[in-house]
């Protein structure tokens, strides 16, 4: 990992506060609106209660809006020349994609670690256990949309691309469990879609696997390996197709 | 299509057996694929650059300089043909920080400053040479603490190039380095790049600037429609222009007749490698100015006759002309201009 690269980045990322505000923001609000001013979030729910899994699943909405927008950013300045300007230096594609990703990643903190802030302070609980892995979860599975910004960016080669790769986050996170609680058909498709494997891990520690449905109809437990499955799989494909799209990238335009 | 080779190009070029050309360019072409059709770019270029070489590649816009240099920076794949650089891949050269370039507008990071910017390309090779060693060899000192987006275009370029020094390349690639360079900058500018072939680089460089290719290079490649028409020295291409122009004032008195059989007679002579009219002045590009200068003044009857030596614009112009042509002799640059009336 280039860590000059890394840290030249992040001073970037911290210059651009607009963006930043509705990165870090934005995700808390969706939580108290969500979350925090729901009647259920007190009812227990396997190691916490609802207030915390509903918190987990924004966290993991607000992180994955970051790396999409870190991921996709990334693409338009490589589209913008810097990739040629890249490609006349020793750097390989993959350090490019790490540094990127590494750097969404740690974006994402921000906006997880206010909803945890926030979380805590207006009625989320659970064991200390299901709080660390839970939060780590989200930190560490959001490297996945990083990838998956580049992707969108570097495949349609715009930066409205990347607008629409926000919009798409948006019928994931549906379609992945997010926002609201799918069953039937639905949820077996969802089972397939980028989101729902990294929601469900990030609520594992919390549900254990328990999936229930938005009536509160118990749709039984889930095992470990299917978010998983789904996360390794997507984050493969996704980061293989980046560095390909990376190497094209070098081109003119 | 013939490629023109000068005997001598070739006959120094070759001689230096035993060393690793700096660039090896083997039949290469390069086909995009567009809505309309394929369109080749670059048409089949050999090339051979030996170390050390100062390179002008000169062409107009669109004749395959930059997708040349692109795939000679491992940018873009050839579709055929090879490329070598010090007898390596191209990525492979770069990978090694022996070759490097200052690529045309594009390509910075406007949010960064001039010395993050430095220090963060440097951050991408092993041994690269010191960030304040760079700037101030790209005449970048006093500009380290100021926005990229804060630039002007010259001292853009002055950053692309002292981010080129960084490897210390024993190659130096730059592709129309002083586009949108006032004088005064393109002046600093090649004072700079004289500093830097001074240390034994090769430099190639890519220019529709004929005094550029003039003043700095010792070697000439001029390319057009994607292939290499001529290769020489600087005085090699120029004498390739056929030596003088002659300008006269047809005289006043001629019916049409006379004025087309004194055109055609002019056409038809021998000594004549171009003819061209506008309004009643004439200019023939001649191979034996003298009998030309005889024919206007004593057949024609033409005055304010004047002769004007090649210069390297008009070898340029010659060239790519020839080229347009059918499949003429490779020695003549001879230039079937339409009369424009």
């Amino acid at each position: 990992m280039n860590t000059t690269y890394l840290g030249l980045e992040i001073r970037r990322f911290a210059r651009d506060r607009a963006n930043l505000f509705f990165v870090v923001v934005l995700p808390a609000f969706l939580y108290v609106i969500f979350g925090a001013t729901q009647a259920a979030s007190d009812l227990p729910l396997g190691n916490g209660n609802v207030g915390l899994y509903i918190m987990v699943s924004m966290a993991a909405y607000g992180a994955v809006t970051a790396t999409v927008g870190v991921g996709g950013m990334a693409a338009v300045e490589r589209l913008q020349g810097w990739g040629r300007q890249l490609g006349l230096t020793p750097l390989p594609d993959i350090g490019f994609v790490a540094v990127k990703a590494a750097l969404a990643v740690l974006v994402s903190l921000l906006p997880v670690a206010l909803i945890a802030v926030v979380g805590a302070l207006s009625g989320a609980s659970g064991t200390a256990a299901a709080w660390m892995l839970s939060l780590l979860a989200v930190a560490a599975g959001s490297v996945v949309f990083a990838l998956f910004g580049l992707c969108a960016g570097l495949a349609f080669r715009s930066e409205g691309a990347v607008s629409a790769a926000g919009g798409i986050v948006v019928i994931l996170a549906f379609l992945g469990n997010v926002f609201v609680p799918l069953s039937g058909t639905l949820l077996e498709i969802a089972k397939f879609t980028p989101l729902y494997g990294y929601a469900a891990l990030a609520r594992y520690p919390v549900t254990e696997g328990r999936l229930i449905a938005n009536d509160g109809t118990d749709l039984g437990t889930e095992p470990l390996w299917v978010p998983l499955l789904n996360l390794g799989v997507w984050c493969t494909v996704l980061g293989v197709v980046a560095v390909l799209l990376v190497r094209r990238g070098r081109a003119r335009q | 299509m013939t490629t023109t080779r000068l005997p001598s190009a070739t006959g120094t070029r070759s001689g230096a057996a035993g060393t690793t050309p700096a660039v090896e360019l083997r039949d290469l072409t390069k086909t995009f694929r567009t809505p309309t059709g394929p369109v080749t770019a670059v048409g089949g270029i050999d090339l051979t650059i030996t170390p050390g070489e100062v390179v002008a590649v000169l062409g107009p816009n669109g004749a395959g300089k930059t997708t040349t240099l692109d795939m000679l920076l491992g940018l873009t794949d050839p579709t055929s043909g090879s490329v070598e650089v010090f007898g390596l891949p191209p990525r492979d050269a770069i990978a090694a920080a022996r070759v490097s370039a200052v690529l045309q507008t594009g390509g910075l990071l406007h949010d960064l400053t001039v010395g993050e910017t430095v220090r963060l390309i440097a951050s991408t090779y092993p041994r690269p040479a010191p960030v304040a060693d760079v700037l101030e060899r790209a005449g970048l000192t006093g500009l380290a603490d100021r926005r990229v987006s804060k630039c002007s275009g010259g001292e853009q370029q002055r950053l692309r190039f002292a981010l080129a020094l960084l490897p210390e390349p024993d190659l130096l690639v730059l592709d129309e380095p002083t586009a949108g360079m006032d004088v005064t900058a393109r002046r600093d500018f090649w004072a700079a790049m004289h500093a830097e072939a001074a240390r034994g680089r090769t430099v190639v460089f890519a220019t529709h600037y004929l005094e550029e290719a003039d003043a700095f290079a010792d070697r000439i490649v001029v390319v057009a429609d994607g292939r290499v028409i001529a290769d020489g020295t600087t005085a090699e291409i120029r004498s390739r222009a056929s030596g003088r122009t002659v300008h006269a004032t047809l005289p006043a008195h001629l019916t049409f007749d006379e004025r087309h059989a004194a055109l055609v007679a002019l056409r038809r002579h021998p000594g004549a490698a171009g003819v061209q009219v506008t309004d009643d002045r004439v200019s023939v590009v001649a191979t034996d100015s003298d009998a030309i200068a005889r024919t206007l003044l004593v057949d024609v009857g033409a005055h304010d006759l004047e002769v004007v030596s090649g210069s390297l614009d008009e070898a340029f112009v010659a060239l790519t002309a020839n080229d347009h042509a059918t499949d003429h002799a490779t020695d003549h640059t001879a230039t079937e201009s339409e009369e424009t009336r």
